[in-house]
């Protein structure tokens, strides 16, 4: 027969947690130790943690990790502030007029199955491998979340809303500015906090690819060096960012949603 | 064998919340037994208590002399939202619990299609759920319960997500039902009428927490006024017999919404 | 009426881009042809993928190579994904266990395991398949967990009051009832295999879409660039579609449900 689902108290499932976290972590720890995987390929969590502890300081790959990161962030800035720049306006626009959406949608649709990965090698032809290239990466993947939630807050608008903007006689750039945009804000701030996860995960395949500094482009460079510790900095180092950037939305989304009187 | 009884029962949620303050009822077996309240008066705690699917915080609760300790087929809940399975037909709907007891499929087969031609619906029986009227649903939903041969029949509002002309119709069904292939019943209801209608006997419940304020004897007066001779609802409805209990009811029910206020 | 006209404008605006490629690129030279290739070039490397083979193997051998790993890591990531899915969903210990480890792991993104798995196994198969699954097996874990977590308490109820034996349960129940959000898990990993597959193709194979893209980057070959992005969106697009049929075919009847 069977149990009924009950939710465990909080201090069960926090020990449980603590458990299913440290066996992760043991388990890591023990295959380092045990000499069944050469320490080369799988460094354990303490050498992992020095190793951080070390790329802050000495350079790696042309950087301290500090300076890995900061071009990292700096690459993913531009690029996703050109997605939002984009898309959330011509999202909205897409909204509102059933012309430009039938337009851009069979465009969009036709881009949509290719991997924003995809476009690395014209971002290299077109812009190089400093910059520009990785910057084309974050915004083809930063891109369709901010265009699609732009466009179904802006589409799915209650309709006396519009139809009273338009009655007053609202030019068009306003309708944008002061009707669409508020209204569809709180779908927006979800879309740029989606695209945020996406662009900052192109980021790093970019890099891996395409690029002469940045934490992908170290982790390849330690890839390389047969520097498994290095690799796992990187990727702790970027989930860490990941993770910041993702709270910092979250909070601006929560913020914002309380000011518009939603939960 | 199958009697329901209640024996001082308490329910609490959480430490705040006292659902039921020491419910004391018996169904004998074969009988039917509507509880009416106001909502949220604990009448539906009754009855999951019954099924198995919340323990008692005090109290006991047997079933044909068993305590109850979970859910099982002895036991036959209908569900006031009907409960199907939405992914399986009628057919393997009603199927579904003879499986599990293991039943050899020809004799399965062979039940089923009696079940299905008992509720009228044998030329939906491959339809799903979605495709039923909700009247439909809920006979699949009678079906499933009856296809079993429980010992007893747990009904949650059965008819409460009905339209006011299938719940008449459904209930014409279900006294035909009960009469021809009677069952110990627990009947949770906030219709007076319905409970009149339907049940042979009548639990009035307090307000939150709630008790067993009242039990209305509906059948001695049902054979003594031979309301089965009148087939359709609306004429046993008419009786003044029928008419005195429910005021009744109605009455007491009242008494306590004042007394809550 | 309103689709035809949606029909009319979205062909409309694709002759409109067809034409504008060709003026801005054959007709009139505004791109040159090492930036953006011309219809010309693109139909050039079209029959050389196709026919004579690029770099080594023709585009069919490429696609094959790239749909067999594609394949093979997301059933490995739904074998897994899936159950682990219910476990965690219905079971709390299993999901407090299990939990923290995902929360742990899952900031790190897919494409950043791409160099651990090289070193780990090489510019071969074994390390594409490796991403693939890290990158597939979350959505799949994550959507069957809330799918049944969604599953209404009265089914699981109507479940346990028929006498529900508890692999039947599992099977017959919890599974079907979570359906249509296991396959949103599906899609998703599905999109993520892909997506996955083509960056560690471009950052080191010796075969596959990924590597056709790799070697024409590398040899400024601007058509054979758009060839090989065709080539990933029409897979893309493809294995979606086939994977939208197998869900119309399974889960019919969440889909009527939706429509009455």
């Amino acid at each position: 027969m069977i149990a009924s689902r009950q939710p465990l108290p909080l201090h069960r499932s926090l020990a449980l947690g603590a458990i299913g976290t440290l066996a992760f972590l043991g388990f890591w720890a023990f295959l380092a130790r045990s000499g069944l995987v050469s320490p080369l390929f799988l460094p354990g969590p303490v050498a992992v943690a020095e190793r951080f502890a070390t790329l802050t300081e000495r350079p790696f790959a042309g950087g301290t990790l500090p300076a890995h990161v900061a071009s990292s962030l700096q690459r993913f800035m531009v690029g996703y502030l050109l997605a939002a720049a984009v898309g959330v306006p011509l999202g909205l626009t897409m909204g509102w007029s059933r012309l430009l959406d039938d337009i851009v949608t069979p465009i969009f649709d036709g881009l949509r199955f290719i991997a924003p990965i995809a476009w690395v090698p014209f971002a290299a032809l077109w812009f190089g491998t400093g910059i520009g290239g990785p910057i084309l990466i974050i915004f083809a993947g930063a891109f369709p979340p901010c265009l699609i939630n732009a466009y179904r807050g802006a589409r799915y608008i209650d309709a006396r809303l519009l139809e009273a903007a338009e009655m007053l006689g609202t030019p068009g750039y306003r309708m944008i500015a002061e009707v669409l945009l508020p209204a569809a804000l709180p779908s927006i701030v979800a879309g740029l906090r989606i695209s945020a996860g996406l662009g900052w995960q192109s980021l790093v395949g970019a890099e891996l690819i395409v690029a002469s500094t940045g934490v992908g482009y170290m982790m390849v460079q330690a890839q390389g060096a047969v520097s498994t510790a290095t690799v796992m900095v990187g990727m702790v180092a970027i989930g860490l960012v990941g993770v910041i950037i993702d709270v910092a939305l979250r909070t601006l989304e929560t913020r914002l949603r309380r000011h518009h009187g939603q939960s | 064998m199958s009697a329901i009884r209640f024996e001082r029962v308490e329910k609490s949620f959480g430490s705040h919340v006292k659902a039921l303050d020491g419910v004391d009822l018996t169904v004998a077996d074969r009988e039917f037994v509507a509880i009416v309240g106001a909502s949220g008066c604990g009448k539906t705690t009754c009855l999951r208590l019954a099924a198995g699917f919340e323990a008692p915080t005090g109290g006991r609760i047997t079933v044909g002399g068993q305590p109850v300790t979970e859910p099982g087929p002895d036991r036959a809940v209908v569900f006031q939202q009907f409960a199907l399975f939405p992914w399986k037909t009628v057919a393997q709907n009603i199927a579904f619990g003879l499986r599990n007891k293991g039943m050899p499929a020809a004799e399965r087969q062979e039940r089923v299609a009696a079940a299905i031609d008992m509720i009228g619906l044998s030329s939906h029986a491959d339809a799903y759920p979605h495709q039923l009227s909700g009247g439909m649903q809920q006979r699949v939903a009678i079906a499933r319960a009856y296809v079993l041969e429980p010992e007893v029949l747990l009904m949650d509002e059965p008819f409460g997500a009905l339209d006011a002309q299938t719940r008449v119709v459904m209930q014409e069904e279900l006294v035909r039902l009960a009469r021809k292939n009677p069952r110990t019943v627990l009947f949770i209801t906030h219709g007076v009428e319905e409970a009149v209608y339907l049940a042979d006997r009548v639990a009035v419940m307090t307000k939150r927490p709630g008790r067993i304020k009242e039990m209305i004897d509906v059948k001695a007066v049902r054979e003594a006024e031979r309301w089965e001779e009148h087939a359709r609802i609306e004429d046993v409805m008419d009786l003044e017999s029928f008419v005195h209990l429910r005021t009744h009811i109605w009455k007491s029910l009242r008494e306590e919404k004042v007394a809550g206020r | 009426m309103k689709f035809s006209r949606r029909m009319c404008v979205g062909m409309a605006t694709l002759v409109v881009i067809a034409v504008l490629w060709y003026v801005a690129t054959t007709g009139l030279g505004l791109i040159s042809a090492g930036r953006f290739p011309a219809p010309g070039d693109v139909e050039t490397a079209a029959v050389q993928a196709f026919v004579r083979g690029y770099p080594d193997t023709t585009l069919l051998v490429h696609v094959l190579h790239s749909l067999r790993l594609v394949a093979l890591g997301f059933l490995v990531s739904v074998t897994l994904g899936v159950p682990l899915g219910l476990l965690m969903g219905w079971n709390p210990t299993a999901e407090a266990l299990i939990n923290p480890v995902f929360l742990l792991l899952r900031p790190i993104p897919p494409l950043a395991w791409i160099p651990l798995a090289i070193l780990w196994l090489g510019l071969g198969d074994g390390a594409k398949v490796m991403v693939i699954v890290i990158a597939a097996l979350p959505p799949a874990v994550i959507s069957t967990q809330a799918g049944v977590r969604g599953v209404p308490p009265q089914i699981i109820e109507a479940a346990q009051m028929l006498g529900t034996p508890r692999l039947r349960f599992v099977t017959d129940v919890l599974a079907p009832a979570a359906a249509p959000m296991i396959f949103t898990g599906l899609r998703l990993a599905l999109q993520a295999s892909w997506t996955t597959l083509v960056a560690a193709e471009l950052v080191g194979s010796l075969a596959g879409l990924g590597y056709v893209l790799n070697v024409a980057q590398q040899d400024l070959y601007p058509g054979m660039i758009l060839v090989g992005m065709a080539a990933v969106g029409v897979l893309g697009a493809g294995s979606t579609a086939l994977l939208g049929m197998a869900e119309r075919r399974a889960i019919g009847w969440a889909q009527l449900r939706g429509a009455a």
